[in-house]
């Protein structure tokens, strides 16, 4: 009997030492959905408060609150996953004043701080009177009805917030990539995207509209450009590539992989091999970023405009668009389950995150 | 611009910008990227001359286009001017049909 319990102990020790992963998602009209991936369900929804339509979803280390920019992008909404209660309320906007935050939005590691890339427009009586650009820096432990702590001035068109190894970096995705120091509010660094200086090359164009880096802890992106050196007409002219920013490392790598012949929305690394990344739309594409070369492709049966990929990289997500996540082995690219949303809601331009919990 | 001209006031100002040598507030993509060029009215041809790289089905594309506003002259506004458009309507697929067309001052 003894030997059982100490059995039955190890056991319980070393399940709670393994985190299980859970995907998150959102649906119209405005609801969160925690999913089992193993199980391939659905196990909470939860209705956020007030107006949708929910997009970016950032959620701490610890994985207990996410955090949903919704209300048509103008308020970040913090739900606790345990109790599916709003612990965290940011209302961007006052009369008279329209501040939107366009997908751009990111909690701190810690989950002590919110860093939001807001869009001021002040509405007069015949005009709009378009303000400077800057990120919002929110104190989660303010709760509902938060206001910036803080602010400091940011480039327009920014995307994409990550925060980095070094817990003072805010790494931001425009026309470049930006090295934020939080405290100090000011660019440290800038990686050129748009404005690299690449003989033959033209100037990159990025579709970065999902956050997709906690299981590498690379965030990626696949960008489009056109290869000057070649005929307008021939088949090189575009290049199709991805750009691989290091959060820990905080290096950038922008590599090509194929002539353009498809589009490819997201993209996300393989925590398992560094060198592999998934890209979707209308196909699921596996690269291998350090040859720069296409090893596989498969068609999809729909769109999907967002990736993930589970921590033992073996399993990969792909959702957003339309009402489905589908799971794809990583190795053969053939799909192996799909998890249906409740009542049949689109998830549109929502983002597909992991938690371990 | 020499074939281009003018015809209301909002393209006169983008013609007065250039003049005083602010022409770069306005910048056009240098490629393409995502399911149709900037100026293509919706989904009728994709960045490649065909139909491969446009959203299967159209409807997977529809709210993920009208959410963030992404074709204004094409797609309902949800981020300002017709934050209702899709009320009750959570499914693209599903619902199309009891999607309204939309006219100035609606």
């Amino acid at each position: 009997m003894k030997k059982l319990l100490v059995a039955l102990c190890c056991i319980a020790a070393s399940a709670s030492a393994i985190a299980a992963e859970y995907l998150l998602t959102v649906t119209r009209p405005n609801t969160l959905h925690v999913i089992d991936p193993a199980k391939r369900e659905v196990v909470r929804s939860i209705t956020i408060p007030g107006d949708g339509v929910p997009g970016t979803i950032t959620v701490p280390k610890d994985g207990k609150v996410a955090y949903v920019l919704t209300n048509r992008m103008e308020s970040v909404v913090g739900i606790d996953l345990d109790s599916g209660n709003q612990v965290f309320r940011a209302d961007f906007s006052s009369p008279g004043k329209r501040i939107k935050g366009f997908f751009a939005a990111a909690v701190s590691e810690d989950g002590r701080e919110l860093y939001v890339h807001q869009a001021p427009v002040v509405l007069g009586r015949s005009e709009y009177q378009v303000e400077d650009t800057y990120i919002a820096v929110f104190d989660t432990a303010d709760g509902v009805g938060a206001k910036p702590r803080r602010t400091f001035p940011a480039p327009r068109r920014i995307s994409l917030l990550a925060p980095t190894g070094n817990k003072d970096h805010l790494l931001a995705l425009g026309w470049d990539m930006y090295l934020f120091n939080t405290r100090s509010g000011t660019i440290e660094k800038t990686f050129p995207i748009r404005h690299w200086d690449r003989p033959g090359l033209g100037e990159p164009d990025v579709l970065a509209m999902w956050g997709t880096f906690e299981q590498a802890r690379a965030l990626s992106t696949p960008y489009f450009v056109a290869n000057t050196a070649a005929a307008p007409d021939s088949a090189d002219a575009f290049k199709a590539g991805i750009a691989v920013f290091d959060l820990d490392a905080e290096t950038l790598k922008t590599v090509e992989f194929e002539n353009a012949q498809t589009a490819m929305f997201s993209s996300v690394i393989n925590p398992a091999a560094r060198n592999e990344a998934f890209l979707v739309m209308n196909q699921l594409s596996k690269v291998d970023t350090e040859t720069g070369k296409l090893i596989k492709r498969v068609d999809l049966e729909q769109t999907f405009y967002a990736v993930n990929i589970s921590g033992d990289g073996k399993e990969v997500y792909i959702g957003g668009a339309l009402d489905k996540i589908a799971i794809h082995d990583a190795e053969t690219l053939e799909k192996t389950g799909e998890i249906m949303m409740p009542g049949g809601a689109d998830q549109s331009i929502g983002w597909l995150r992991v938690v371990k919990r | 611009m020499k074939r281009l001209r003018a015809l209301n006031h909002k393209a006169q100002l983008l013609e007065h910008a250039v003049q005083e040598g602010n022409g770069e507030e306005v910048q056009l993509m240098s490629s393409v990227v995502g399911c149709t060029t900037t100026f293509d009215p919706g989904w009728e041809v994709d960045a490649f001359g065909g139909l491969a790289s446009l959203c299967q089905p159209m409807e997977a594309d529809l709210y993920g286009c009208t959410d963030p506003c992404w074709w204004p002259a094409q797609l309902a506004d949800g981020l300002n001017s017709a934050r209702d458009w899709t009320d009750g309507k959570n499914s693209a697929l599903r619902d199309w049909r009891e999607l309204q067309t939309l006219f100035p001052g609606d």
